[in-house]
C-alpha cells in the first residue's frame, strides 16, 4: 500500500532522515518507535507532503506521492492523525467531524450515515456532538481527532503518538479503538509512538528509528523478545 | 416559543427599529449620524470575514475602505459614470484589493500580518495623499448623489431608506456565508492551522476567498461612504479608522454577524450620545469598551444569548 524507498530529508542544512525505507502491505498494523528527535514525526510530514524528500521515492497505492501538495495527498485517501490532538477548540463536536469530510464530496444523506458510523465506534462523541470541542477532555479530543480523519473513509491511516499526554488507563482504551477500527474498516494503519510495549503489542510489524536512521525491522512478537529491544525501549 | 419564530423576531425588531428611527428622531445631524452607522455596518460584516471568522488580524480596513470611495468618486467626477456602476467598479477593485493583499499575506501571520496590513493602509492614504489625478490633500468634491429617473437620494431620510437596503442585502448574504461550508472553513483556519490541512483543505484558497469578501465589502462601503459625504479627503482613512473598525467587532461580539451590525451600531451612536459630558464623553466611551471587552470577550451580543447554551452550542 505504502513503499518509501531511500528517503533523506533535510530541514535547511540538517539532515533529519538518512536512506530511510519502509513499507506497508495490504491489512496490516505497523509501526515505527524511537526516541524523542529520531525523526518520526518528520517521517510521516514527509509522507503527507509537508516535507519534501531530497532523495528517494513515496509510492502510495500506486502512486508517486513524492511531490504531491499535502491537500492532494489528503485526497488520495491517505489520512494522517497528528501529534497533540488537534482538533478547532472553537467548533461543536459535529462540526470538527463533518470538516474532516471535506476532501469528499459527500450528500447529506452520505455525511449523516458517516457521521452515525463515527458515532457508533466513540459513542462518547455523539453524546457531545453539539459541545464545543475544545471543552472536552484530552483522551475525548485524541478521539475526536482520530474519528475526524476517519470521516473521509481513508485508505490507509497514520497515527501519530495517539497515546500523548494521556492518562494509561485512556492510553488502553485508545488503542483498543484503534484496532477496532482497523478490523472493521479493514485498511492498513501506521502508528507512530513513543510508547513502545503499546505499539509494538497492537501491531504486526515494528521499525525502529534511531537518529534518523532505520535500525531494524522485524515482527512485532520477535522483536519485543529480543533482549537488544527488551534493553533499549521496553524498559528491561 | 419555538426557535423558529424566535430567529424572525430577532430579525423583524431591529429591522422595524430600523426603519423607525429616522422618523422618530428628525434632527438631520443624527439622520446622518444613521446613515454613517449603516455604513460602518457594512465595512465591520466585511471585516469579520478576515478577522472574526478567519481569525487573521487586518488593520488595514481605512485602505480597502479608502479605495471603494476614491473608485466611485474618481469614476463619478471625471469619467461622469452614474453612481449605481461606480459600485461594480468599487467591487472590481475589491476583488483586486483581496487577490493582491491575500496572496501575499499567505507567507506571514500573526503580528506580521497585522503589520503588513497596517502597511497596506498606510501605502494607500500616502499615495492618495500625493497622486495627482486624486487630487492629493484637497481630496475630490462634488461627488453626485444616487437618482433613479427624476428621483435623487439627496435627502438624508431617502439615503438613509437606500443604504438600509443595501445593509439588509449584505447582511443577509453575510450572514448565509458564515452558516455555510465557506463559514465553517473559516473557523476552522482560525482554530487550528495545522488541522486543516490534516483534513485535506489547500490553505491559500479560502485564505484569499475571506480577504476578498471583506474587501469588497469594505470597498462598497467606502462607496456609499463617498456618495453621501460627496467630499472625500485622505484624512479620514487613517489607522484610526481601522482600529475604530476593529473595536466595533470586538464589541457587538466577534465572529457573530448580529454581534457585528450591533457592535457599528453601539460604536457610531453611543459617543453621540455621551456628548453631553463634555471633554469626558471620549473618556467614559473607552472605559465602557475595555469593560466590556474584560468581562464579555464575546461582545455585547453574547448578552442575549443565555449562559447555558453558549457553553453547550458552541460558537454557531
Amino acid at each position: 500500500m505504502l513503499k518509501v524507498e531511500n528517503i533523506d530529508v533535510y530541514y535547511g542544512k540538517v539532515q533529519a532522515l538518512y536512506d530511510v525505507c519502509f513499507e506497508v502491505g495490504e491489512n496490516e498494523i505497523v509501526s515505527i518507535i524511537g526516541s524523542n528527535g529520531a525523526g518520526k514525526s518528520t517521517l510521516m510530514k514527509t509522507i503527507m507532503g509537508v516535507n519534501k524528500p531530497a532523495k528517494g521515492t513515496i509510492e502510495f497505492n500506486g502512486e508517486q506521492i513524492g511531490s504531491v501538495k499535502t491537500n492532494l495527498i489528503v485526497g488520495k485517501r491517505l489520512v494522517y492523525i497528528p501529534e497533540g490532538r488537534e482538533v478547532f477548540p472553537k467548533m461543536s463536536v459535529k462540526d470538527n467531524l463533518v470538516m474532516g469530510a471535506y476532501s469528499r464530496k459527500y450528500s447529506s444523506a452520505e455525511m449523516n450515515r458517516k457521521l452515525e458510523e463515527m458515532f457508533e465506534i466513540y459513542p462518547r462523541l455523539k453524546e457531545r456532538q453539539s459541545q464545543l470541542a475544545g471543552s472536552m477532555s484530552g483522551g475525548e479530543q485524541q478521539m475526536l481527532a482520530i474519528a475526524r480523519g476517519l470521516m473521509s473513509e481513508p485508505k490507509m491511516v497514520m497515527y501519530d503518538e495517539p497515546s500523548l499526554g494521556l492518562s494509561p488507563l485512556i492510553v488502553d482504551e485508545m488503542f483498543e479503538t484503534i484496532v477496532k477500527v482497523k478490523q472493521t474498516m479493514k485498511i492498513p494503519v501506521v502508528i507512530v509512538e513513543q510508547n513502545a510495549f503499546m505499539a509494538m503489542s497492537i501491531s504486526d510489524r515494528t521499525y525502529i528509528l534511531e537518529n534518523g536512521h532505520m535500525k531494524g525491522s522485524g515482527a512485532s512478537k520477535e522483536l519485543m523478545d529480543s533482549p537488544e529491544i527488551k534493553k533499549a525501549y521496553l524498559g528491561g | 416559543m419555538s426557535d423558529k419564530y424566535k430567529k424572525i423576531l430577532m430579525v423583524l425588531i431591529p429591522l422595524m427599529i430600523a426603519i423607525a428611527m429616522p422618523l422618530i428622531v428628525t434632527d438631520n445631524y443624527f439622520r446622518g449620524i444613521f446613515i454613517m452607522t449603516l455604513i460602518y455596518i457594512i465595512v465591520v460584516l466585511g471585516l469579520n470575514f478576515i478577522t472574526g471568522l478567519t481569525g487573521q488580524m487586518n488593520l488595514g480596513t481605512a485602505g480597502i475602505f479608502a479605495m471603494g470611495s476614491y473608485t466611485t468618486a474618481l469614476l463619478s467626477t471625471k469619467l461622469g459614470i452614474s453612481p449605481w456602476l461606480t459600485i461594480i467598479g468599487s467591487i472590481i477593485m475589491g476583488l483586486i484589493i483581496g487577490v493582491g493583499l491575500g496572496y501575499p499575506s499567505l507567507r506571514v501571520q500573526g503580528v506580521y500580518l497585522a503589520l503588513t496590513t497596517i502597511g497596506f493602509g498606510e501605502i494607500v492614504r500616502i499615495l492618495i495623499s500625493n497622486f495627482k489625478f486624486t487630487n492629493g490633500i484637497m481630496g475630490i468634491r462634488d461627488i453626485p448623489a444616487f437618482t433613479i429617473g427624476s428621483f435623487s437620494f439627496d435627502d438624508k431620510l431617502a439615503r438613509y431608506y437606500l443604504y438600509l437596503v443595501f445593509v439588509v442585502i449584505m447582511g443577509v448574504v453575510a450572514y448565509r456565508i458564515t452558516n455555510s461550508k465557506w463559514g465553517r472553513l473559516f473557523k476552522a483556519i482560525r482554530d487550528n492551522y495545522e488541522a486543516v490541512q490534516a483534513v485535506g483543505v489547500d490553505i491559500a484558497k479560502p485564505k484569499v476567498l475571506a480577504f476578498t469578501l471583506a474587501a469588497i465589502y469594505g470597498c462598497v462601503a467606502g462607496s456609499l461612504y463617498a456618495v453621501h459625504m460627496e467630499f472625500i479627503t485622505p484624512s479620514v482613512y487613517t489607522f484610526d479608522l481601522s482600529t475604530t473598525f476593529i473595536v466595533m467587532m470586538m464589541l457587538g461580539g466577534i465572529g457573530s454577524v448580529p454581534g457585528c451590525i450591533l457592535g457599528a451600531v453601539v460604536c457610531t451612536i453611543l459617543p453621540e450620545l455621551l456628548r453631553d459630558f463634555g471633554n469626558w464623553y471620549w473618556i467614559i466611551f473607552s472605559i465602557l469598551v475595555l469593560l466590556v471587552i474584560l468581562f464579555r470577550p464575546n461582545g455585547i451580543i453574547s448578552f442575549l444569548k443565555t449562559r447555558k447554551k453558549s457553553v453547550k452550542e458552541g460558537v454557531k
